[in-house]
């Protein structure tokens, strides 16, 4: 433990202050409600001294030193507030000021402007009068207001650069950047990544990308702390900039990953108008990926919401109220019987969504024909990775170890947490060793990057198992360096990605990832794809578990369950699960609670589709329930480190929309069954309390990670036929499957958020540019890609992140794949 | 292991072998100066002359011994003879002076400029009246010490540097303890050669005191000033006094690794450095265990990419890390935290080079140089509008006459100003002329010292326009950091365009003044804190020329373009017609052997009728250039 800081005393303006050593002047005087004017200093970065703005007069010292860059010293004596410096710093704003639009700051009709908006829209964007995104929120006009600037003596100029709007996410207008450097900062200092730089010198000096490359060349990974650092509207968020100041603030939990990031929700009026990181120290401790900062303000405000219940009638729909919604869907079910019913429930909803569906499945419909759509994702490494999430350590071991083995593992965009949490530690001193098929951003950082042909990662782990365990096995040289590096360090933390776990393999994959960590004593952080896969396991969300992840066949825990909800449970039913559901094997009702999967419409005689969003095609369902968006209920979830975690309501549901647990209690209600009497998300969980052991300790605020205890285990899917048997081996492409996980609510983020499309690929076949040159492709082209029994057309993109004879795609679950990896042919589609 | 002794005697062997060499040998000035100056042509027709006449001579390549203003610079002895020294040789006089010289025995007069005889102060004989090399005008004044070796040695060689008392300063050192090095440095008051004169055996301390595993030494060799090139020549001309004086400073504060930070515009003098670091590794000077003392030292170059900022020390270490080129603020200063957070001394180019005397000689005898408080001797380039441009070396106190009229034998058109210490400096008017050139009296008169840079003007510079160059110079320069520096020194150097356009007000003269002020006082760096100094100062001291510009629209010294219009004087004007052929524009007119008819309207003011009336001198002077109501003004003799 260190020391906590010595305290001294000093005097600012004449009050004697005492605070620790190693703070500065500004830190002092912020401590003390001291307003010392300052733009360039930011609370989560080191001294910088741009603006020079917080010039202070020091007894004893030589000119006028910042007191953002000058430590207390005892006995210090600072004046923060003379003569001299108002003039000095009422003529350095005004240096900034005459580069920055600024009429709204300086204008004799400001005061009235502001409150009638009498002269909205007089002058253009070059001056800024009231034109501003920022206006409001503007730290320049704060210090204005402050040194009371009325008039500036330099002519204003405008630099006339482009508004920089080609990027996702957030337009850069650095007409009104001052080049405080918080950015460039942020993105070096707290980020470590080092998209942003200064550019140029004098005059010309700018912030941007060096060399002038876009953003998305130059690695950004779209996190957006650089748009929180700024003080000024230069950084924008396309989705909110005119939104203005919101009203208040919520925390939350993102459910868009495993991670588990805290979300600090922005909301004005009834509606989420942006999204912060939280300062979590445990989780994202003030940071966030693209998804948490950038996708929800877009995802929950669509204007596709569906705000009212409807059929499909003739191809068109027909809104009707929640009572009839509701007599219809208990008409329908009530006609269901147990073996013909089906229900399938989104891993990212919270387990209060998760524990009333299936005990509605189990109680109301009296079957266990409950899954989630993460069987499919998981498909036959399901268990394995039930196991290793059982293993799985807080990602905040992280930057405590000495080496990280990151294995099928991206974070450019999503978890890119994840990597900031890496790159720490690697600036205090860890060593990356990374297992990835293609380039990715942890690839450029780390020691070792053990690039895989598709197909051959399990042999490379295999490896990696005999090497760890001290016994011999032929490799490369580069593996056999990675082998020593993991051998000799402690300790060893293993990051776990989904890029492999669509692979024919993968079981043995996790397994192999789970036998390295258990030779070197290494802590495996699991970092699933779905926001609450582990709440799912435990809610018993699955026809093979009940609640607390018990394995249905257990007569004591039915027999248990059967006390506490009052009611007999069916027998355990092992023929059915959610990759069952096809063709030919019909359900008379399957009821989607927030899922979505590619199955035949003809899958089903009846589907009830409840979701934020309307289904693909009118017709892909019979009665359309809308359900409220994470922001907009009470709950919990629990991320991959086994941590129970808030969801709050931070506004209404919009439209008629209702939480998903409340929508099926008022079903089980209206089918005349009793248990679903829960009047709030509070009483769900005191009863999942009462029925999961161990959950109510864990809810909040203690929020104590446990890891996760099953005593049942999921079964996993049938394992696809291993690669070589299925392709033909003459065929010159290898096609790699990864499965989409930028989902919420089975929906691809690409398709209700703008920039996401930009960013993650899905459903397009990525080739290398000397692939795509030799096949004469141009990216956006369409590609017939075909194996045995096999045919595909996808559009392509070309990429230099892979090696030649690669394809890749990313599809969703449900989609049928052979083999994966697949030999496969691949060639120009005919126009 | 190579013992020093048996070196240094090898070397004095070879040296004076070289001296009386049975075949003559030809030294020629091959540092950038005299490159500039065709000394690489003079070098190839003097090799194609020996091997036409199948002639042996010695080439040797020498540094710049400073009189810039005569290069290419070409010395010859002959077995038996004195050194004799010519100037400004083409390669079109490279035959006979070797014909006559090495031919005839015979040193050609015509081109010669100075024999190197020690004995016969007044030449004997063979030298005829050529004055003796130190005695000539432009040296006699020098105490050269830091150049001492500068165009005498090839810098290419270590053993001539040996030969000459090299490296005895480095092998006291060792012999003493660190602490006993810093006193000895303190004890002779050294102050930094980098512009600010901080004691430099002070900066030392600090560091030596400093607890750290690691520290390192950085030669800082951005010399970024325009028209300044004082520690160019002494890399290309000595590289090993400045190494010589790295090791022992590293030896003082205890540092394992050093940087030379030099600019890539300097490819001569990082060629050098190169060849000299390699020679200093095979002679045991460098590396591991330096001639068995124990200490251990190794220097790495680093090439810096032009940035003046990066003059800078806290610039600098970013700049070598690898960030960009920004200053920091201090505390904490790099003495306690530099490179990579690591105890980091600083020092320039000369700084080091002095270092070697001061060991060598010891500190009474380098306060004799100087006066109190400002010990030693300093270089200046001398440049602008004097006669004798070039590299000197005064001791510190030497009045300002003393450099530009004795050494520099004054300008052509009567005096105006001196600009010191480059574009950080000030701009000095004649009744400075006796201020001796002290970091005190240079700093009391609102310049500094500044790295060395010299630049005379006459009447023909404009104060105003120099202010608005030098303005626009830093303002480009400028990092961008900080906002007083970036964006206030933009205003001023729109301010001063505006003047010089002939658009500036009364009230602008304040503004420049209060800008100045505000700049110097809040800027985070050196380079902004002095940015304003060529404006506060051709203020102060030329505020005539100031008001001339903005109330009368008159630029005295005809200058400023808007501000000046061409006249033809019909009393002179013969009617030649060059101007009228070379007049872009056709903005003179009038029919042969009339007085011509300049149209103000049409001229674009490009000088092009003024330069050909007086270079073909038919007409003479019959363009002039005049400025406002004050009539008419002829800029150039």
């Amino acid at each position: 433990m260190s020391q906590p800081p010595e305290a001294i005393t000093l005097s600012i303006d004449n009050r004697t202050l005492t605070v620790a050593r190693g703070k500065t002047i500004l830190e002092a005087a912020r401590e003390n409600d001291i307003y010392i004017p300052s733009l360039c200093a930011h609370e989560d970065l080191t001294p910088f001294g741009g603006c020079r703005l917080c010039i202070v007069e020091v007894e004893g010292m030589r000119g006028l030193p910042t007191a953002c860059t000058t430590p207390v010293t005892p006995e210090m004596v600072v004046r923060t507030h003379t003569t001299l410096l108002h003039d000095m710093r009422r003529e350095i704003l005004q240096l900034i000021l005459s580069e920055h639009p600024c009429s709204c700051l300086i204008c004799d009709e400001a005061e009235g402007c502001r409150s009638y908006s009498s002269t909205i829209r007089k002058v253009g964007v070059t001056t800024g009068c009231r034109w501003c995104s920022n206006d409001g929120r503007c730290e320049l006009q704060e210090v204005a207001e402050h040194l009371g600037l009325k008039e500036i003596n330099y002519p204003v100029s405008y630099r006339g650069l482009p508004v920089e709007k080609n990027d996702p996410f957030y337009d850069r207008d650095y007409n009104l950047c001052i080049l405080c450097g918080r950015c460039v900062r942020i993105c070096q200092e707290v980020r470590a990544a080092g998209t942003l730089a200064f550019c140029q010198r004098g005059r010309h000096a700018i912030i941007g990308p060096a060399f002038g490359r876009s953003h998305l060349e130059a690695g950004c990974e779209f996190c957006g702390a650089c748009v929180e650092a700024c003080p000024t509207g230069a950084l924008s968020e396309k989705a909110s900039k005119w939104e203005g100041k919101p009203d208040r603030e919520e925390t939350t939990t993102c459910p868009l990953c495993g991670v588990g990031c805290q979300l600090q929700l922005l909301v004005k009026g009834n509606e989420v108008i942006g999204t912060l990181p939280a300062k979590d120290e445990l989780i994202n401790d003030g940071q966030l990926c693209v998804k948490g900062r950038f996708c929800v303000t877009e995802l929950v405000n669509g204007h596709e919401r569906i705000t009212r219940p409807y059929r499909p009638q003739g191809g068109v729909k027909v809104e009707i109220t929640w009572d009839e919604a509701l007599d219809r869907a208990a008409e329908t079910l009530t006609a269901c019987p147990p073996q013909e019913f089906a229900m399938l429930v989104s891993p990212d909803s919270s387990n209060e969504d998760l524990y009333v569906a299936q005990k509605f499945a189990r109680t109301v419909m009296r079957s266990h024909r409950v899954d989630t759509t993460a069987r499919l994702f998981y498909g036959s490494g399901f268990s394995a990775y039930q196991r290793l999430l059982s293993m799985s350590v807080p990602l905040s071991e992280v930057e405590q170890a000495a080496t990280v083995l990151c294995v099928g593992l991206d974070t450019r965009f999503g978890r890119s947490v994840v990597g900031v949490k890496v790159r720490r530690a690697i600036r205090q001193g860890a060593k990356i060793i990374t297992v990835y098929p293609r380039t990715h951003s942890l690839g450029f950082i780390s020691d070792h990057w053990l690039q895989t042909a598709p197909g051959t990662e399990l042999d490379l782990l295999r490896s990696l198992v005999e090497l760890t365990a001290g016994r011999a096995s032929e490799v490369d040289a580069s593996v056999k360096a990675a082998a020593d590096l993991l051998r000799d360090s402690d300790p060893t933390v293993i990051l776990v990605g989904t890029e492999f776990m669509a692979h024919t393999d993968s079981a043995a994959i996790l397994e192999a990832i789970a036998q390295i960590a258990r030779n070197l004593n290494a802590g495996i952080v699991a970092l699933p794809a779905q926001g609450n896969l582990v709440g799912s396991l435990l809610m018993g969300a699955y026809p093979e578990l009940l609640p607390g992840a018990f394995p249905t066949t257990s007569a004591e825990q039915r027999k248990r369950l059967e006390r506490s909800w009052g009611c007999d449970l069916p027998a355990p039913d092992s023929s059915w699960n959610a990759a069952t559901l096809s063709a030919t094997h019909q359900a008379k009702v399957l009821y989607l609670v927030g899922a979505l999967v590619s199955v035949p419409r003809t899958v089903a005689d009846q589907v009830i589709f409840q979701n934020l969003y309307p289904p693909q095609r009118i017709e892909d369902a019979d009665l359309v329930l809308p359900a409220a968006a994470f922001t907009e209920v009470d709950g919990t979830l629990i991320n991959g480190a086994g941590r129970v975690q808030s969801m709050r309501r931070a506004v209404e549901p919009a439209g008629g929309s209702l939480p998903d647990w409340q929508i099926i209690c008022r079903l089980a209600q209206r089918m005349g069954h009793a248990g679903f009497d829960f009047s709030s998300a509070e009483e769900v969980r005191r009863e999942i309390s009462a029925v999961v052991p161990g959950f109510g300790d864990q809810v909040e605020p203690t929020r104590h990670p446990a890891p996760l205890v099953c005593e049942g285990r999921v079964e996993d899917l049938a394992a696809r036929p291993a690669a070589a048997d299925s392709g033909r081996q003459t065929t010159p492409y290898i096609l790699s499957i990864a499965m989409a996980e930028h989902t919420y609510r089975g929906f691809p983020l690409s398709r209700w958020v703008k920039g996401a499309a930009e960013l993650f690929g899905e459903e397009r076949l990525e080739l290398s540019t000397a692939d795509a040159t030799s096949l004469d492709l141009a990216s956006g082209q369409y590609v017939v890609v075909s194996g045995n029994s096999f045919e595909r057309t996808w559009p392509v993109r070309i990429t230099s992140e892979q090696p030649p004879g690669m394809a890749h795609v990313v599809l969703y679950p449900g989609e049928e794949i052979h083999a994966n990896p697949y030999r496969v042919d691949v060639r120009k589609a005919d126009v | 292991m190579h013992s020093f002794t048996a070196t240094q005697e090898a070397a004095r062997q070879k040296w004076s072998a070289l001296q009386s060499s049975p075949i003559p040998t030809i030294y020629v000035g091959t540092a950038s100066c005299g490159r500039a100056a065709g000394a690489m042509k003079v070098l190839e027709a003097i090799g194609g002359h020996l091997a036409e006449q199948r002639l042996e001579a010695n080439l040797v390549h020498v540094g710049c011994i400073g009189l810039c203003y005569l290069e290419p610079l070409v010395d010859i002895i002959t077995p038996g003879r004195p050194r004799i020294t010519y100037s400004n040789v083409t390669p079109e006089k490279v035959e006979s002076i070797l014909a006559s010289h090495l031919g005839n025995d015979e040193p050609l007069m015509r081109c010669a400029l100075a024999h190197h005889d020690t004995d016969h102060a007044q030449g004997n004989g063979y030298t005829k009246k050529l004055p003796r090399f130190v005695d000539l005008p432009m040296l006699k004044p020098q105490v050269r010490v830091v150049l001492r070796n500068c165009g005498l040695i090839d810098p290419e060689d270590i053993d001539h540097y040996l030969a000459n008392d090299g490296y005895i300063g480095l092998m006291n050192a060792l012999g003493r303890s660190p602490e006993d090095v810093i006193a000895e440095v303190g004890e002779a008051g050294v102050r930094g050669r980098g512009g600010a004169g901080f004691p430099t055996a002070k900066k030392w301390e600090i560091c030596r005191a400093a607890q750290s595993e690691t520290k390192y030494f950085i030669c800082n060799a951005d010399e970024g000033d325009p028209g300044a090139f004082m520690n160019r020549s002494l890399l290309e001309g000595d590289p090993h006094a400045v190494l010589e004086g790295m090791v022992i400073a590293a030896y003082a504060i205890g540092a394992s690794q050093g940087y030379i930070y030099i600019r890539a515009e300097y490819p001569l003098a990082i060629a050098r450095l190169k060849i000299a670091l390699e020679q200093m590794r095979a002679y045991g000077l460098l590396g591991h265990d330096i001639q068995g003392s124990g200490f251990s030292f190794d220097i790495t170059i680093k090439e810096g990419a032009g940035a003046f900022v990066c003059g800078e020390e806290t610039a600098l270490i970013a700049s070598i890390e690898g960030q960009r080129g920004m200053p920091r603020s201090r505390p904490p200063f790099p003495a306690i935290a530099g490179l990579h957070g690591k105890p980091t001394i600083i020092n320039n180019v000369e700084t080091l080079g002095t270092m070697p005397h001061v060991l060598r000689h010891g500190a009474s005898w380098y306060r004799q140089l100087g006066t109190p408080g400002n010990y030693g001797t300093k270089t200046f380039s001398l440049v602008g509008k004097v006669r004798r441009a070039g590299l000197i070396e005064v001791p510190l106190g030497t009045p300002l006459r003393k450099i530009i009229f004795d050494i520099g034998g004054g300008t052509l058109k009567p005096f105006k100003a001196v600009q010191t210490g480059g574009p950080s400096g000030g701009c000095l008017s004649e009744e400075f002329l006796d201020t001796p050139m002290d970091y005190e009296s240079l700093g009391a008169a609102g310049s500094i010292m500044g790295s060395g840079g010299l630049i005379v003007m006459d009447q023909d510079t404009c104060v105003v326009d120099l202010a608005r160059y030098f303005l626009n110079f830093t303002q480009h320069e400028s990092c961008g950091k900080c906002s007083p520096c970036r964006v206030g020194t933009r205003h001023l150097v729109e301010i001063l365009e505006r003047i010089t356009n002939g658009q500036g007000e009364t009230e602008d003269l304040t503004k420049l003044h209060d800008l100045g002020e505000a700049i110097k006082r809040c800027s985070l760096c050196g380079l902004g804190q002095t940015a304003p100094n060529p404006v506060l100062t051709t203020l102060r001291y030329f505020r005539a020329e100031y008001l001339l510009h903005v109330t009368e629209k008159h630029c005295p010294a005809c200058v400023c373009r808007e501000l000046i219009e061409y006249r033809v004087v019909p009393g002179k004007c013969t009617g030649c017609q060059r101007c009228v052929a070379v007049c872009p524009t056709g903005a003179i007119t009038g029919p042969r052997a009339e007085p011509h008819n300049l149209d103000a309207s049409l001229c674009i003011k490009c000088r092009a009728c003024y330069e050909i009336c007086r270079f073909d001198a038919i007409a003479g002077d019959a363009i002039v250039i005049g400025s406002g109501r004050k009539g008419t003004h002829e800029p150039t003799a």
